[in-house]
């Protein structure tokens, strides 16, 4: 044939895959196919997956898209967990199930999210944690903070202990305390701050967690619930985006 | 028989490969806070250039983050000049190249073993299966994409390492004090550290959780060299296979003189892809590197890369 050389060169592409050197077969392409079909449908029908069970520990950096896109977009580069200024954001093993593995989840015993960085969303490659301004990344609740009233010291020792308040770093703080007359274990009448969190004004960050002085089992921990990304993962039914949303 | 010098086109390679890795370290060490809310320099380069990254996450999300189009860019030319990025750009492949030079054997050996094999189809399944995960909303891509592999195992193994023995060396020191006559081995040893931790080292010690798992498969990628050349890149890595397929038909080819070749089968030895260079008609382009052993290699200087049309004499 005399055809001229870029046509020539266009048509090579419409050949069989085998025909310009790939070492491929439609049975190959199939089974290929299959193959991540088969993956999909297992880890879909994961009961860890999206809108069945919220894992509390499955907590997103701040600005992730909701979980089904976000696992939509992540391709668990590490690039946040390198970044993050106090190690916070680490690895997910078995947080977000088998199709999260090596995604990014926060652990609060080791970091926070700081309050005044957004440098995860600036990394990140692909969006998967959107590039946010900062003041706008400072609205996003990843998670809310509980207390654990067996553990919380002026709740359970009677003593006084303000770490978490004086850490929160929102606006007008989320930690709050109300001042409550309890017994010391001499008999004797004490008043103790005991301190409770405002669920519209926490943010999740995860300091008081991280600077409770009970070492190993924090007093006060954050969980997913409530997080901005998740409609349904809400806790309070007037946040606006939950069911009861108004 | 001597050993051959090693053409320009091979230096030129390594130089390359050598640049392309010390800025993949330099990105690396860019994403750090240091000590202000902003990243220097372009950390996420390797991963705007990657198609596999922009492909799959498109195909999962309907979107794209516009820097991700860059990667058409390569996708472009690996479709013009055939899949040259794994050997000359691609950090991890120049990891795999150093330590798969390290590899023992005779060149009787090596020819047996360095030709195509047909476990070179593996990385295409890999590819076909995250493709189609992906169409169906979960990207996979990661687990295998070569930067996402690489990054991972540096932030979460190599570099907490690095800072660990750093720190423990130059602590040492520091604690025993050790001195040469009336001079002092910690008056140059603790400039020195508080350089690196300016610069090249974290400002805390990085943990992770789960890192042995990483460690693991890390390490046994990088070992796999020595059983096989570039064993990742020939047979695991999916952007490899997505830029086979985009460069099976590339304008630079390799052409054998028929006159000069003595079917000695030396080009196949370092044969960075297993692409049969030995003949043109057997040649595979899809596996094609474009390192330039090959035809480094020849005694008999019968191999050439030139612009040519593929399948030219139909």
């Amino acid at each position: 044939m005399n055809l001229p050389a870029p046509v020539r060169w266009l048509m090579h592409f419409f050949r069989p895959p085998h025909a310009q050197g790939l070492d491929l077969r439609r049975r190959s392409i199939l089974v290929a196919g299959a193959a991540g079909v088969g993956s999909v449908l297992l880890v879909r029908t994961s009961a860890q997956g999206e809108g069945r069970t919220f894992n509390p520990a499955l907590i997103r950096p701040p600005g992730s898209a909701p979980e089904e896109e976000f696992l939509s977009k992540c391709i668990r580069c590490g690039e946040c967990m390198k970044v993050c200024p106090t190690n916070a954001i680490q690895p997910a093993i078995s947080e977000g199930g088998i199709a999260g593995l090596w995604t990014p989840v926060l652990k609060m015993k080791l970091g926070y999210c700081e309050y005044e960085c957004n440098l995860c969303s600036q990394v990140c490659p692909t969006h998967a944690i959107e590039a946010l301004a900062l003041e706008a990344k400072q609205k996003i609740r990843i998670g809310t903070a509980f207390f654990d009233r067996n553990r919380c010291l002026p709740y359970a020792s009677a003593r006084t202990c303000i770490v978490c308040e004086e850490h929160c770093p929102t606006p007008k703080k989320a930690i709050w305390f109300e001042e409550v007359q309890v017994m010391k274990p001499d008999g004797m009448p004490t008043t103790v701050k005991q301190p409770r969190v405002d669920p519209e004004l926490c943010v999740g960050c995860g300091v008081c967690e991280n600077k409770c002085p009970i070492t190993d089992q924090r007093g006060v921990y954050v969980s997913s619930v409530g997080e901005t990304r998740n409609a349904k993962n809400q806790a309070l039914l007037d946040s606006g985006l939950g069911y009861g949303g108004e | 028989m001597a050993r051959r010098r090693v053409s320009w086109q091979v230096w030129l390679r390594r130089i390359a490969q050598a640049g392309f890795a010390f800025v993949f370290l330099y990105v690396f060490l860019q994403a750090e806070y240091r000590p202000i809310n902003r990243t220097g320099g372009h950390v996420k380069f390797f991963f705007l250039l990657d198609p596999l990254v922009m492909i799959s996450s498109w195909l999962a999300s309907h979107q794209m983050a516009s820097g991700l189009l860059l990667s058409l860019v390569i996708l472009g030319l690996t479709v013009l000049f055939g899949r040259w990025f794994c050997g000359w750009m691609c950090p991890f492949g120049a990891l795999h190249n150093l330590i798969t030079s390290l590899r023992k054997g005779t060149a009787k050996e090596k020819i047996a073993t360095d030709g195509y094999s047909r476990w070179q189809k593996a990385n295409y399944y890999l590819l076909g299966a995250i493709l189609v995960a992906a169409f169906m909303g979960i990207n996979l891509a990661g687990w295998f994409d070569p930067f996402a592999f690489l990054y991972r195992s540096a932030t979460l193994v190599i570099y907490p390492a690095l800072n660990d023995g750093a720190a423990w060396i130059f602590g040492r020191i520091y604690q025993h004090d050790p001195h040469i006559g009336s001079f002092k081995v910690i008056s140059i040893s603790e400039p020195v550290y508080e350089f690196l931790r300016r610069t090249v080292l974290s400002n805390a010690q990085p943990y992770f959780y789960g890192t042995v798992l990483i460690a693991v498969v890390f390490i046994a990628v990088v070992l796999l060299n020595l059983y096989r050349v570039r064993f990742w890149c020939r047979y695991i890595c999916p952007l490899g296979a997505l830029l086979g397929v985009a460069g099976k038909n590339p304008l630079v080819q390799i052409k054998r003189k028929e006159d000069a070749c003595n079917t000695c089968r030396v080009c196949v030895v370092d044969c960075q892809g297993g692409a049969d260079p030995e003949a043109t008609e057997r040649w595979k382009p899809a596996e094609c590197f474009y390192c330039w052993n090959c035809q480094s290699a020849c005694p008999h200087e019968a191999l050439t890369f030139s612009i040519r049309v593929p399948g030219g004499k139909e």
